[in-house]
C-alpha cells in the first residue's frame, strides 16, 4: 500500500526534527515543519495535512496542548496524530493515546519502525476513508429514498383518496405503523345513487404492502364509477391481483354495496373480522363473517364470491374493522376479539358510538401507542339519501349542447344476461348526449330499476313479497343467483330513443322481457311507504320520469325522461 | 424457530413453527420448504405457534404453490384457538388440508 502523505512535524529540537523529516521525505512523503505547539496549530490546515506528528515537550503550548486544538480545528476529518517522546514512562506514553494520539514514536529515531507505523498508519486513513464514502452515499441514498417515498406517498394518497370518505355517513380512522402502511378504505358513489365502500388489507407493512393498493383502487374507482355491480367489480380485482401480486401476497377485504334503491346492503367478506350489522330491530348487532379467500389467491377461474345481503331501515349502521383490531393485545396480552370487544359484539356499546368507543379502547389498551399492525376502521349510518344528489352539482351545464336524434335496441337472450350486465354500456352511450351527461345518475337509476325488474321479476320470475322480511330478504337473493346461473331461456330488450326539438330533449327507455307480465293496475305509487321492502322500486321510477307506461300485460314497461337545454344561456 | 423434518419412507416432509409464525420466519421457512426436492407432502405444524400474521398466510400460500398449487398437498396441523380462528377468517380451509 504505496501511499504519499504530507506531514506535519512539530519539534523544537532541531537536529530530532531534522532527522525525522528526512526520514520521512526518503520515504515520498511531503513534510510541513513547525519549531513548537503554537507554530504546528497555526500551520495545520486539515485540508492539506493527513498525518500529524508532535514532540511532547514543547516551548508555547506542548504536544498535548497543541493535539488538543489541532483535533478541534480538524472537526470531522479525521487526521492521526502521533506524538514523538523520549521519555519511556508509560504513563506518559499512555496519556497520548489517552486524549486521541493514534500511535507514539520513541526517539532515538528507529527508520525501520517508523516506516512499519507509517504503513500502519496510512492503512487506517484508507480504511477511514472508505468509510466516510460509504457514510456519504449511504445519506445521500437515504434523502433520495425519502425524497422518492414523499413523491409516492402523494401519487398514493392521490389515488387512494379520491373518494367521499368525507361523506356524513362515513365515520373512518386509521392508524399505520409505516410512512405507507398496507390498509386501504376506498368509498365511491355510485351513479344511480347509493355507496360503494372496501375497507382492504394488504400482506405485510410499509412501501411493498402500499403497492398493491394502486391497482385495487384503480380498479374500484372507475369501475363503480362506470355503473358496473360489485359483483362485477370483485372478480376483476381479484384477477387483477392474482396477475400482478407475488403468491405470497394478497389483500383481505370487506366489499360493501349499499343500494338505496331497495334500502339495502350487500357485504362481501374475504378475510377480514366479522362485519357488524347494527339493526335498531336487534339488540345485537349481526355479524357478517369471512366466507371467501382474500382477494388476489384464487386464479380467476377458481374464483367465487359469496354475498350475503340485507335490508336496512334508516339510522342503522355497519361497522367493519382490519385485522389489526382483532388481533390488538390489551395490557393482559389477550387479543382484543376474546377480550375488549365481546361488549360490542354483545350489544353493550351503543351503535352510534361504537367507532368512538373503540378508538377510546385502543387507547386504553396501550395498541396506539405501540401498533404492530396497521389499524383500520369504518362504519357507516346507513340511509336511503346516501350518494343521491351529491356529484350533480359538480357538472357544469356546457355552454351549447348540440341537439341529438338516435335510438337503438339491445336485446340479451339467457346466455347474456347470465353472464354479462349490459347497464354500463347503455349508459356509457347515453352519457356521450351532451347534456345528458348531468343526469347521468337519475338515469342509470331509471335503467337499472327497468332491467332488474324484467330479469328479476319478468325473466326469473321471482316473488317479490318474498323480500318482505330481513330472512327471506336474502333467500331472494340466493334464489336469484342460482335461477340466474341455470338460465337457458329468455330474454331482455332494452330499446334506447333520443330526439331533441329546439330546447327540449327527450329520452324514451323501453324495456321489455319474456315473462308472462303482471298486474300493473294494482301497483301502488306510494314511496311514503318505506314499511314496504318491496314495489319501492316502481314508485321511484314514477317519481323519476315523466311518464311510466305498461304494455303488454306488464311484460314492457316505457319511461319518458325529458330535460331541456340551452335555457340559462 | 423453524424445524423441518423429512420422511424418506413416505415423502413427507414436516415444517415445524415455533412461537411466533411472522415475517421473521421467512428465509427459514422458505429454506424449510425448498431443502428438499423430493418431497411429495407436506406437513405444516402448528402446534407450537403462538402468533400467526398475515405474511404467515402468504408463506403458507407460497409452499402451496411450490408443492404444485392446486395440486398441492399440504396439511396445517394442531393449529391452537387463535391461530385456527386466524386460518379460518381467510377461509384457508379451501386450499388446505387444516387437521386440529
Amino acid at each position: 500500500m504505496e501511499q504519499m502523505l504530507t506531514i506535519l512535524i512539530a519539534d523544537d529540537n532541531p537536529s530530532d526534527r531534522i532527522l525525522l523529516k528526512a526520514i520521512l521525505s526518503q520515504f515520498g512523503h511531503k513534510v510541513v515543519t513547525a519549531v513548537d505547539g503554537q507554530d504546528a496549530i497555526d500551520k495545520f490546515d486539515p485540508h492539506t495535512i493527513q498525518l500529524v506528528c508532535l514532540d511532547i515537550k514543547m516551548p508555547h503550548k506542548d504536544g498535548w496542548e497543541a493535539a488538543f486544538e489541532i483535533q478541534r480545528i480538524a472537526g470531522d476529518v479525521f487526521v492521526p496524530i502521533i506524538f514523538l517522546s523520549g521519555v519511556s514512562d508509560p504513563i506518559a506514553l499512555s496519556n497520548c493515546l489517552r486524549i486521541g494520539g493514534t500511535d507514539f514514536i520513541s526517539k532515538p529515531y528507529s527508520p525501520a519502525l517508523i516506516t512499519a507505523k507509517l504503513n500502519a498508519i496510512v492503512r487506517l486513513l484508507v480504511m477511514q476513508k472508505t468509510l466516510e464514502e460509504q457514510r456519504d452515499a449511504m445519506r445521500s441514498y437515504n434523502e433520495q429514498l425519502l425524497n422518492d417515498q414523499d413523491i409516492a406517498k402523494v401519487v398514493y394518497e392521490n389515488i387512494t383518496h379520491s373518494n367521499c370518505l368525507e361523506d356524513p355517513a362515513l365515520s373512518t380512522f386509521h392508524y399505520g405503523t409505516h410512512t405507507f402502511n398496507g390498509d386501504v378504505i376506498l368509498a365511491a358513489y355510485k351513479p344511480n345513487g347509493g355507496m360503494h365502500l372496501l375497507l382492504g388489507d394488504f400482506t405485510g407493512h410499509g412501501l411493498s404492502a402500499a403497492i398493491g393498493a394502486l391497482p385495487l383502487a384503480d380498479i374500484f374507482f372507475e369501475w363503480t364509477k362506470k355503473g358496473f355491480l360489485m359483483r362485477q367489480i370483485i372478480p376483476e380485482i381479484n384477477a387483477r391481483l392474482k396477475r400482478i401480486l407475488p403468491a405470497n401476497m394478497f389483500c383481505s377485504a370487506v366489499f360493501i354495496d349499499i343500494k338505496v334503491n331497495n334500502k339495502s346492503i350487500e357485504i362481501w367478506n374475504g378475510g377480514l373480522p366479522d362485519v357488524l350489522f347494527f339493526s335498531k330491530k336487534a339488540n345485537q348487532p349481526i355479524r357478517f363473517s369471512s366466507k371467501n379467500l382474500p382477494l388476489g389467491v384464487l386464479s380467476p377461474d377458481a374464483f367465487e364470491s359469496q354475498i350475503e345481503a340485507v335490508s336496512f331501515l334508516p339510522g342503522d349502521r355497519l361497522m367493519a374493522f382490519s385485522d389489526g383490531v382483532y388481533e390488538a393485545l390489551d395490557v393482559s396480552g389477550k387479543m382484543f376479539c376474546h377480550s375488549v370487544l365481546m361488549p360490542l359484539y354483545q350489544g353493550h356499546v351503543a351503535a352510534d358510538q361504537s367507532v368512538d368507543w373503540l378508538i377510546e379502547q385502543l387507547e386504553t389498551e396501550g395498541v396506539l401507542k405501540n401498533p404492530h399492525d396497521d389499524i383500520s376502521c369504518l362504519s357507516v349510518r346507513l340511509d336511503a339519501s346516501i350518494g343521491i344528489d351529491s356529484s350533480e352539482s359538480e357538472y357544469s351545464r356546457a355552454h351549447h349542447e348540440a341537439p341529438a336524434d338516435f335510438s337503438f335496441e339491445y336485446v340479451l337472450n339467457a346466455d347474456s344476461l347470465r353472464n354479462t350486465d349490459p347497464l354500463p354500456y347503455v349508459l356509457q352511450i347515453l352519457t356521450t348526449v351532451p347534456g345528458l351527461s348531468s343526469f347521468s345518475s337519475q338515469i342509470f337509476m331509471i335503467l337499472s330499476e327497468l332491467y332488474s325488474n324484467a330479469l328479476e321479476h319478468g325473466v326469473l320470475k321471482l316473488n317479490s313479497e318474498k323480500k318482505n322480511s330481513i330472512d327471506g330478504f336474502s333467500q331472494y337473493y340466493e334464489e336469484r343467483e342460482s335461477r340466474l346461473a341455470s338460465l337457458t331461456s329468455g330474454y331482455v330488450k332494452i330499446s334506447v330513443k333520443v330526439t331533441s326539438e329546439g330546447h327540449n330533449r327527450s329520452l324514451v327507455l323501453y324495456v321489455e322481457d319474456s315473462g308472462s307480465g303482471f298486474d300493473f293496475k294494482g301497483v301502488h305509487f306510494d314511496i311514503s311507504n318505506t314499511e314496504l321492502l318491496y314495489n319501492r322500486g316502481l314508485a321511484l321510477l314514477d317519481q323519476l320520469c315523466s311518464k311510466l307506461e305498461f304494455s303488454k300485460g306488464g311484460s314492457a314497461v316505457t319511461a319518458y325522461y325529458d330535460w331541456q337545454v340551452g335555457l340559462n344561456g | 424457530m423453524v424445524e423441518r423434518f423429512f420422511d424418506k419412507k413416505t415423502g413427507c416432509l414436516t415444517i415445524t413453527i415455533n412461537g411466533r409464525f411472522d415475517y421473521s420466519c421467512h428465509k427459514m421457512f422458505k429454506e424449510a420448504f425448498t431443502s428438499v426436492t423430493t418431497a411429495a407432502s407436506y406437513d405444516v405444524n402448528l402446534a407450537d405457534v403462538s402468533y400467526l400474521d398475515s405474511s404467515a398466510l402468504g408463506m403458507l400460500l407460497l409452499l402451496r404453490d411450490h408443492a404444485g398449487g392446486d395440486r398441492a398437498q399440504v396439511r396445517l396441523l394442531h393449529a391452537n384457538g387463535a391461530v385456527l380462528d386466524i386460518l379460518k377468517i381467510a377461509n384457508f380451509h379451501r386450499l388446505f388440508n387444516i387437521a386440529e
